[in-house]
């Protein structure tokens, strides 16, 4: 049988296969490629940097949880003049497409690191890390706030051209309204769902474990969750999604495909099987050549049924809800 | 540093609360330095999530074994005792991290251990001995059982001096450490498993004008230098001042005494 097609193009990033790691999951102080080249997967996620130095959280910083990480390691960065110095020169030399994922606490610091991030040269895109409190505003994430997330897309997006993915957690309440704006306002994909907020307290002192107190969730324990995210927002939006949470292996790939991803990011689990995305492609492989799909992107939206008949109600709303 | 699915010698009670695990990882053993660590999962199983680092208690000497003694604390390591068979493999990521520094022309080294701490010090009795440096033991534990290595330490002919909590008449090993530093030149210090220990070992270390290297512990989760989930607060000058969070899996598990009595931010 013909060796079925797995790349795919998002955001117009053309990837030679569906399969990314989660930002912060993957390399570290410029070294890449630990256990595989880093050419195997179809898009590479860098760690998230900021427009200045930042110490991140303290520790501890990661507490294992039954089937997951409940972590809060703060988005540590070195200044950029380091980043240009010494994480640059490293990009540069892979030949994979890279999306930088960047954060700011206020919109100018977006901007600012959008801007700069763009003059570079080296990226294929620029992922927007919205789960940073909006401190100008009451201090509520800007992608939990379809109105701040529209605003700041907006000023993103006039920054730069390069493809903008902005990447959103989960949220039982907004998510569609969120992933609507951020579409309106110019952002090329979504990316979800970024690690949700989480707690763990000892019993025996009854204080929050981690250094932090607040953290995040991420790992296995949180996929199905993740999975109905990305299948709702896929029929909210019609730009591209790149879906993530609790993924381990080929099976997890295929669900978020069908949900309604168009990549998938391999986050939690590189810490744990650092083998995980290469095996994963392999298995893919097999289970396309299998099932007689010739293009992994019919694997998109596959549990959807009803689809277009949901967008519809869907883009009707869109008009009133989003603000400009 | 390699990803091994090793073959398991065994995987049984050492003494106290502590087993011990030996595996066959000739690539990994042959490149291990002293006080390197490995990141141990149980092959293909999902359960613990994650990986869990231990210190490598001891080469053998054709260096294609490795032996990593571990404590019995929770759910992970209780799986351990259960899930690593015989003649079965364990999967194994290492070595990781920077280990101990033996100083040039070191003639004697004192080692100070407390409880699983001590579990990180035969490998580099064993490379000081192999140069002919007189290595000095101080072992401490909760009780008797628990005070791992004795035997290794033994072999080594200078009388090794312990203290149990369960023995109170005992004196405190950094007591007797600082007892024979009086009467004979030590080159270096080395110690892991106790703040006590490790505020000790660095104030006679600063007073003797003598090197003193810790390996410090972390929760981790990846060990490879992903995750920057393992940082503790470190002074950036022997004076202190100005401190900054460093990943124990990267820029240690060993690091200089100086670095990390008394950082905590």
């Amino acid at each position: 049988m013909r060796a079925p097609d797995l790349s795919t193009t998002i955001a117009g990033i053309r990837m030679k296969n569906p399969l990314t790691v989660g930002s912060g999951t993957y390399g570290h102080h410029g070294v890449f490629g630990q256990f595989y080249p880093v050419e195997t997967m179809g898009a590479l996620v860098t760690k998230t940097i900021r427009s200045h130095r930042w110490p991140g959280n303290p520790p501890p910083r990661v507490h294992e949880v039954p089937s997951g990480l409940h972590s809060s390691v703060g988005i540590p960065c070195n200044d950029w003049d380091y980043f240009v110095a010494h994480d640059v020169p490293i990009l540069k030399g892979l030949k994979v497409p890279i999306i930088q994922s960047v954060i700011g606490r206020t919109e100018d610091e977006y901007v600012e690191i959008v801007r700069r991030c763009s003059e570079l040269g080296i990226f294929a895109g620029i992922e927007l890390n919205l789960s940073c409190p909006n401190t100008k505003q009451g201090g509520v994430d800007f992608g939990y706030d379809p109105e701040a997330s529209f605003h700041l897309v907006k000023r993103a997006r006039d920054a730069t051209k390069l493809p903008l993915i902005a990447k959103l957690a989960p949220d039982y309440s907004l998510l569609s309204r969120v992933a609507k704006s951020v579409e309106a306002a110019g952002a090329d994909a979504i990316s979800l769902v970024n690690a949700p907020r989480a707690m763990c307290i000892d019993y025996r002192t009854r204080k929050p474990i981690i250094g932090n107190r607040v953290g995040a969730l991420s790992g296995t324990a949180i996929k199905p969750m993740a999975v109905y995210m990305v299948w709702e927002v896929y029929r909210a939006v019609r730009v591209p999604i790149f879906g993530m949470g609790g993924v381990t292996d080929y099976r997890d790939v295929i669900e978020f495909m069908a949900a309604g991803a168009r990549a998938v990011a391999f986050g939690t689990i590189n810490y744990v099987d650092p083998m995980a995305l290469p095996r994963a492609l392999e298995d893919l492989t097999t289970y396309l050549q299998e099932n007689g799909i010739e293009d992994v992107n019919e694997l998109v939206g596959a549990a959807h049924d009803d689809r277009d008949e949901l967008l519809i109600p869907a883009e009707n709303r869109l008009e009133s809800e989003v603000p400009v | 540093m390699e990803q091994v699915f090793a073959s398991v010698v065994f995987n049984r009670h050492l003494t106290g609360d502590y087993w011990l695990l030996e595996a066959e990882a000739p690539a990994l053993a042959a490149s291990l330095l002293p006080g390197q660590f490995v990141n141990v999962r149980i092959e293909g199983s999902a359960a613990p999530y994650l990986r869990r680092p231990f210190s490598v208690y001891r080469v053998s000497r054709d260096r294609r074994r490795l032996q990593i003694a571990y404590k019995v604390m929770g759910e992970g390591t209780g799986l351990m005792t259960s899930s690593i068979r015989e003649n079965g493999r364990c999967d194994l990521i290492g070595p990781l991290g920077h280990g101990f520094s033996l100083p040039a022309n070191a003639k004697r080294i004192a080692v100070v251990g407390r409880g699983i701490g001590i579990a990180a010090l035969p490998t580099l009795a064993d490379e000081a001995a192999s140069r002919g440096i007189e290595v000095h033991a101080f072992l401490s534990a909760r009780t008797r059982p628990n005070l791992v290595a004795l035997d290794i330490f033994a072999e080594y002919a200078f009388p090794v001096v312990t203290h149990t909590d369960e023995a109170r008449a005992n004196a405190l090993v950094t007591d007797a450490l600082a007892a024979l530093a009086q009467k004979v030149r030590f080159d270096a210090f080395y110690v892991c498993g106790s703040n006590r220990l490790a505020r000790a070992v660095h104030a006679l270390a600063q007073k003797q004008n003598v090197p003193a290297e810790i390996a410090m512990e972390q929760h981790m989760a990846c060990g490879f230098g992903d995750c920057h989930g393992c940082v503790i607060a470190v002074n950036l000058r022997p004076s202190r001042g100005e401190k900054a969070f460093k990943e124990v899996c990267h820029y240690g598990p060993v690091f200089q005494t100086w670095e990390v009595v008394d950082a905590s931010a």
